[in-house]
């Protein structure tokens, strides 16, 4: 990355200083500018980013981008595994236990606006589950989530979430890419191409999507926007390998060794030609690491090598075939952190032509049978997640993330049995490194309409989890098309009470 | 009281701070002044209130509140904190009396005291006096070198001995580092960096053949005339169009949601390629993008929609959302015109004034009053009158004029134009008319009636004062009634069901406010859907069935004018009917795929006010802005609020194509040496403000940008003599010894610039996804050469709400040139998307180029690969009648354009005569070699 493009703004003003004055030329920038300046002390005080400060670029090796990098500071969480409820869950028949929508069933106090996502709004609406006080902390759950309900004394709820949109694609992109807009990259293509990865052998940011197919947006909840293609999520799960991993079908494995031996002289006799070019030898190895990987990850999907014991605690053998299946998607992720890889994403839901009847969290109509019907997929294999990562001391070293792009309304549709959008409050957990255990942070007001005490926006929100990941949001930018692009843009603030 | 806002720019440490001022003409002053004295009165509540942050010192927000003039000039926001004799429009009086709650002056505290507001509002009114400080503000330009004007240097004289002047500016700066040019590059080399960079194809076996036998005899001969055959080739505009596509990321999905398709977006696609081709002046191409509807090239404003769009639908019912919506929509307009033709970030100042750059949030709010027409969707393109679809369409037109002569006489008919249809009746006389329903439940998103004459004149709609009534029992919760007529196609239509009794049917009953002859009905259930998009599941359903059309006789009874349940009967009246009927359904196919056709290059609506929408919200608007350009290079346009939408954005194309603006031509020619070099003079090619990069040869940079417009040099032949030719621009870089040169890497010049950005050597660089596509494709001799037309599809159809799928991308129906490729928004092709071909999403200036194992996996183990590798083995072994060393041969010379080393022929002997040629072949495609330019 010695690109003068990828240096900071007044990295690129001396550059030229230099070139002008004739002083170094570029040699600078065949040294590593970078590293030249640091060396000088002259990045300390630069200015460039909104907050004053420096961006810190990380120092890509091209041989191997993948290489682990350090974090701008100590962090416990070295990994990170995100929990994905595409359609929004409903905080109110959940996690955010509103006794007044019990007293105010069925009536329309003031303040209820008249038009909301999908048009005229009806009466408030009791939680559909009853709710109880689970674990030491004696966190109101509903029982909806039974299982996860356990978990609590384990969990940090954010209880104050709020999004500026309250279209799902949009507020997909938001959580996932902190932009409502298309194109931009995605959190955990911010965090690999900060830290790399400590896998020598899988990719370094992983996306496991539903077995009902991709969320509403699709490819860009993992992709790589404008960042280098190198840091985009590569997409498989339990049933389906990524694209084109498996020797092609009729091609015998010796053939294909010979053709991989092959290519390694005709490379190295090229490579003879432009000695110690960091983007031919890269190339080569790449293709080192996509060999290592058909070994690797049909190993991490082979789930034969579990126990009975464990299988069974997941749920592969019970329940629903999408419970199964995502039950199987559950261990996977779990194999992927036990293996190193960087950042998981794990989906729960997909896009609304995937599945029959349900296909995510989406619920504006029937919220009594539609959230039921996904939560019965959700809750076991996700609790039990959380406890076998528990037990394997996996959440020491691993942040865990379970978030939705909204929550609903507190009211009915005129429709009366499903509720709307409800980008104003909402409800996220964390769990693992760096985070408080039976902590709630935040307040939506009494009915779960909007935030109320200490509001949280989705920049926030990102900013604590690039926090938690030892990275400073801030600082952690990309030079793209005139701008030091963050993935919190010119917002966000650590939310440092939710920190242990 | 008369404000004239004028530009000052203050260079401050590393970077530009700019900000507006004012100056103003004094008027007699009509109160009297000394009610408010500054000093007395006004001076202590600054000092005390205001300056510690807005001072010299600290310079919160841009804003400094300690000199009369920093006042009228606002900060960051754009805002003027006071505008004299106007408290109503200070933005200093909003903020200290806490109207807005997110800015609150001072922060963190209580209002100021209601007196201090009183006084700061009156000295405000009466002309905002403060001695000693009511000169004019002097107008400044920004000193930042892209908006200078431009002018030609000389090139270094002591260099003369080159012809090329580019090659005189770089070996001056190369002499500054003690480096100079690399030996000249191989001829098999050279033919394969020219053809690639020219034409996005690697040369064939008879190219390369023909070029080194003429390379021995006259090398400066030979490749002249292979620059020649290059420019002229039909592929030159494909691979120079994928360039301009992928500035603008045009894509031919929304994006989005539903990212659905838009149809015929690919008419735009053709038109840039054949621009290039032909081409056509760069000033003349920019000014088609941009008002192309005004002079016969309506395919070219496909530019203007090339972003990203969230559709209707998929934003939701709220207002604010919706006009949220509309500004994003514009937004992406305003990113494409500044990152393509300007160079420069204009989004930045969409919610304060730009930072580094002179562009202000009146600029960014002024550029989008000019595209204030435009909205994303299809409309039937303006065509020259001699355009082949034009003249196609009147000739098919004529045939259906003569069908429908023949079958009046035969009674009523309907035909299926795919997005509606159309009921075709005698024409009668009516007031009221009703069309009766056979179907138990409809859908309609739209009823057109119209007469015999005045063609065009839907005499049913709303806008005509036309009443609507349907069974109140009937209706279906949204969808309501009025949709039915409203002139507006799409998902908010009309519906109705029977009751539960079974008795009744849906009807609809339209009443004129005055008779009306009428003969066609035009009914439809989504025909937005027909205009704009294609390959989506269920499209083009008709909700509405078999129905009847009514009107009243004198007596009062309603009597029916035409049925389309009686068809069967009339055809059997009439035996020639039913195979007119099919000759006029055949018409209507060829004239909807061969005549003019809704396409999505944009749709034009009626231009609203347009404001200064504060901090970016829509929900913030402030006050009017009139259409112009960039104030900082006299962007005014002398146009009024109510300036015609072609009038507004051809008057904006004529602005930014004129010689006073010179971040156009740097711009282009930048880019230009960015595509032939790999990396540009300004590396930032789409920023040209104070955060890209400065140039690293400045005087080479404004000699091309004046040579742009207008040529002198030797190096050109005469048909690329015209100003804003590409293509002599592009003849001088590859005529130079520079791009001539080895790309060997030299030990001096490596520990001196490792980038080669001083060009000691021709930079090697990895193609795009593009040119490996297509090379492979040329090597197995399967290539479609065809230039344009529908793209392929690899994708399937799908549902609404559903993401796209691959379901072949390596068939014969690919085998096209990848620029054919549907091109979808952030959709995996699950090839070459892993080689950083764009997601379209957001204005990608240059492709990064970077490596990852699924290049790798996709390239070793993909049907496309396998597929074409047999190919490649089958054609060289026949090409050798089955020879084993000379297949391997044709092999590397087909794909490398060179024969095989002793060691490689070796290499490859042993494993063809224990496995297949085809292996061989497959290694190839996955070398280094094959990947990087030489």
């Amino acid at each position: 990355m010695n690109n003068p493009e990828h240096l900071s703004l007044h990295g690129r003003h001396l550059l030229d200083r230099r070139h002008f004055l004739g002083t170094a030329g570029l040699s600078a920038a065949g040294l590593g500018l970078a590293g030249l300046l640091d060396n000088e002390g002259l990045l300390a005080n630069d200015s460039q980013t909104v907050s004053g400060e420096l961006p810190i670029r990380p120092n890509i090796d091209p041989n191997n981008p993948y290489a682990p990098r350090s974090s701008h500071f100590n962090a416990t969480a070295k990994q990170v595994l995100v929990v994905y409820l595409p359609g929004a869950v409903s905080h109110v028949d959940t996690f955010d236990y509103k006794p007044a929508l019990s007293r105010l069933h069925g009536r329309k106090p003031p303040g209820i606006p008249a038009v909301t996502f999908e048009g005229p709004t009806g009466n408030i609406a009791k939680p559909f589950w009853k709710f109880n006080p689970h674990g030491q902390s004696g966190k109101m759950v509903s029982d909806l989530l039974p299982h996860l309900a356990e978990q609590v004394d384990d969990l940090c709820f954010l209880h104050s979430m709020t999004t500026n949109t309250s279209a799902h694609p949009q507020g997909e992109n938001f959580m996932n890419t902190g932009f409502t807009m298309e194109g931009f990259p995605s959190f955990g293509a911010w965090v690999t191409y900060a830290l790399g990865t400590e896998s020598h052998e899988l990719p370094s940011f992983v996306a496991i999507n539903d077995p009902r197919g991709l969320a509403r947006s699709g490819k860009n909840n993992f992709g790589n926007g404008f960042l280098p293609a190198a840091f985009q999520g590569t997409d498989f799960n339990s049933r389906n390998p990524p694209n084109n991993l498996h020797r092609p079908k009729g091609l015998s494995r010796d053939a294909d060794r010979r053709t991989a031996e092959l290519l390694q002289r005709l490379n190295a006799q090229h490579l003879e030609k432009y000695p110690s070019d960091s983007n031919l030898a890269g190339r080569i190895a790449s293709y080192e690491l996509a060999g290592r990987m058909q070994t690797s990850v049909p190993e991490v999907m082979d789930m034969s090598t579990e126990s009975a014991s464990t299988l069974k605690h997941y749920g592969v053998d019970q329940g629903s075939e999408l419970h199964r299946e995502y039950a199987k998607n559950c261990i996977l992720a779990r194999r992927l952190i036990e293996k190193g890889v960087r950042v998981v994403q794990l989906y729960n839901g997909s896009d609304p032509a995937g599945g029959n009847g349900i296909t995510n969290w989406d619920s504006h109509s029937d919220i009594l049978k539609t959230h039921a019907m996904q939560a019965e997929i959700m809750d076991q294999p996700t609790a039990a997640l959380l406890a076998d990562m528990k037990q394997r001391g996996l959440l020491e070293h691993t942040l865990v993330v379970w978030a939705t792009e909204f929550g609903r309304m507190p009211f009915l549709q005129t429709n009366g049995t499903g509720r709307d959008h409800n980008p104003n409050a909402f409800t996220c957990f964390l769990a693992g490194a760096g985070v408080k255990k039976g902590f709630s942070y935040g307040k939506s007001d009494e009915f779960g309409f909007k935030a109320a005490v200490d509001k949280l926006t989705v920049y926030d929100f990102n900013a604590t989890l690039l926090h938690l990941m030892g990275l400073n949001h801030e600082r952690l930018t990309f030079y793209h098309n005139g701008l030091e692009r963050r993935l919190t843009n010119v917002h966000g603030q650590v939310v440092s009470e939710i920190i242990a | 009281m008369i404000q004239h806002f004028l530009r000052i720019i203050a260079r401050q440490q590393n970077s530009f701070r700019w900000v507006s001022g004012v100056s103003f003409f004094f008027i007699s002053l009509l109160v009297s002044a000394d009610e408010i004295k500054f000093e007395r009165d006004i001076a202590p509540i600054l000092k005390e209130r205001c300056i510690d942050c807005h001072g010299e010192a600290k310079e919160k927000s841009g804003l400094r509140l300690d000199t009369r003039a920093n006042m009228l000039r606002g900060g960051d926001s754009g805002l003027a904190a006071v505008i004299p004799g106007n408290p109503e429009k200070s933005y200093l009086l909003e903020v200290v009396k806490h109207l807005d709650p997110d800015v609150m002056m001072p922060p963190d505290e209580d209002r100021i005291p209601a007196k201090e507001i009183h006084l700061l509002e009156r000295w405000i009114k009466a002309g905002s006096i403060w001695p000693g400080q009511m000169a004019t503000v002097e107008e400044m330009k920004s000193d930042h070198w892209s908006f200078q004007a431009i002018r030609r240097p000389d090139s270094p004289e002591e260099y003369a001995s080159h012809s090329n002047p580019i090659d005189r500016f770089l070996l001056k700066r190369l002499d500054e580092d003690k480096l100079t040019f690399s030996d000249p590059a191989v001829p098999r080399s050279l033919i394969r960096r020219v053809s690639i960079v020219l034409t996005g194809l690697p040369p064939t076996l008879a190219e390369t053949k023909t070029f080194l036998a003429a390379y021995e005899k006259d090398s400066d001969q030979a490749y002249t005339l292979l620059v020649d055959r290059l420019l002229d080739s039909a592929h030159f505009g494909e691979r120079w169009a994928q360039h301009w596509l992928d500035v603008i990321r045009w894509a031919e999905t929304n994006g989005s949601e539903s990212n659905m398709y838009r149809k015929n977006a690919w008419i735009y696609r053709d038109y840039v390629i054949r621009a290039l081709n032909e081409d056509k002046p760069y000033d003349r191409f920019l000014f088609e993008q941009i008002a192309g509807d005004s002079v016969g090239e309506g395919d070219a404003t496909g530019f203007l929609v090339a972003g990203p769009h969230v559709p209707v639908a998929t934003v939701g019912q709220e207002p604010a959302a919706r006009r949220q919506a509309r500004a994003d929509r514009m937004d992406e307009i305003i990113q494409t015109v500044g990152a393509s033709a300007l160079g420069v970030t204009i989004g930045c100042a969409r919610c304060h004034n730009h930072k580094f750059d002179p562009i202000s949030i009146r600029d960014y709010y002024a550029m989008t009053a000019v595209f204030e027409d435009v909205e994303f969707g299809s409309r039937f393109p303006e065509l020259a009158a001699d355009h082949p679809r034009r003249l196609r369409g009147q000739e098919l037109y004529g045939k259906i004029r003569k069908v429908h002569a023949e079958l009046k006489p035969m009674g009523p008919w309907v035909e299926d134009w795919v997005g509606y249809k159309e009921l075709h009746f005698d024409p009668v006389k009516a007031q009221k008319v009703r069309i009766k329903f056979n179907w138990g439940g409809v859908r309609l998103d739209e009823i057109e009636i119209f007469g015999p004459t005045d063609h065009g004149r839907n005499v049913a709609a709303a806008s005509e004062g036309t009443q609507t009534f349907s069974p109140p029992e009937m209706a279906i919760a949204r969808a309501d009634l009025k949709h039915v007529n409203d002139g507006k196609y799409g998902t908010q239509a009309w519906g109705a069901k029977a009751p539960a009794d079974g008795k009744s049917k849906p009807w609809i009953e339209f009443t004129f406010t005055q008779p009306h002859d009428i003969e066609r009905i035009r009914l439809s259930t989504n025909r937005e859907d027909f205009f704009e998009t294609a390959y989506l599941e269920g499209l083009n359903k008709f909700n509405f069935g078999p129905y009847r059309v009514e009107i009243p006789s004198e007596e009062g009874q309603w009597k029916q004018v035409a049925s389309t349940m009686t068809f069967d009967q009339q055809n059997k009246k009439h035996t020639s009917r039913k195979g007119l009927l099919t000759t006029l359904q055949e018409l209507i196919t060829l004239v909807n795929e061969e005549g003019p056709k809704p396409s999505f290059v944009a749709r034009f609506i009626k231009p609203v006010d347009t404001h200064i929408l504060m901090r970016g919200s829509p929900e913030n608007p402030r006050d009017e802005v009139l259409p112009a350009g960039l104030s900082q290079l006299g962007g005014d346009l002398n146009l009024r609020t109510n300036a015609s939408g072609p009038k507004r954005r051809a008057a904006f194309a004529q602005w930014l194509i004129k010689p006073s603006n010179p971040l156009v031509p740097r711009v282009a020619v930048n880019r230009i040496w960015h595509h032939v070099f790999g990396q540009g003079i300004v590396t930032t090619t789409s920023d040209f403000g104070a955060a890209g990069t400065p140039p690293t040869h400045p005087g080479l940079l404004e000699w091309l940008a004046a040579e742009f417009m207008q040529p002198a040099s030797r190096i050109a032949r005469s048909n690329e003599t015209q100003a804003w030719s590409i293509k002599h621009m592009i003849r001088l870089m590859v005529m130079s010894d520079a791009f001539r040169q080895s790309s060997a890497p030299g030990k001096e010049g490596i520990t001196a610039d490792a980038d080669s950005q001083l060009l000691w050597r021709y930079p090697p660089k990895r193609v795009e996804a593009e040119v490996i596509r297509d090379s492979i494709l040329q090597a197995s001799d399967t290539l479609n050469r065809t230039i344009g037309g529908r793209s392929y599809r690899i994708h399937n159809v799908k549902k609404r709400y559903a993401q796209w799928k691959v379901t072949d991308n390596h068939g014969s129906e690919t085998w096209r040139r990848m620029i054919y490729q549907e091109r979808m928004r952030r959709v995996d092709d699950q090839m070459f998307t892993a080689f950083d071909f764009p997601d379209c999403g957001q204005v990608r200036a240059k492709r990064p180029v970077s490596t990852t194992p699924l290049q790798a996996l996709n390239l070793m183990n993909s049907d496309f690969v396998m597929d074409q590798s047999s190919l490649i083995a089958e054609r060289a072994r026949q090409d050798t009648n089955d020879h084993p060393e000379l297949a391997i041969q044709r092999c590397f010379e087909l794909l490398l354009g060179r024969p095989p080393t002793i060691k490689e022929q070796a290499s490859c002997l042993d494993l063809v005569r224990e496995k297949e040629l085809q292996l061989v072949c497959r290694a190839i495609i996955n070398s280094n070699e094959f990947a990087f330019l030489p």
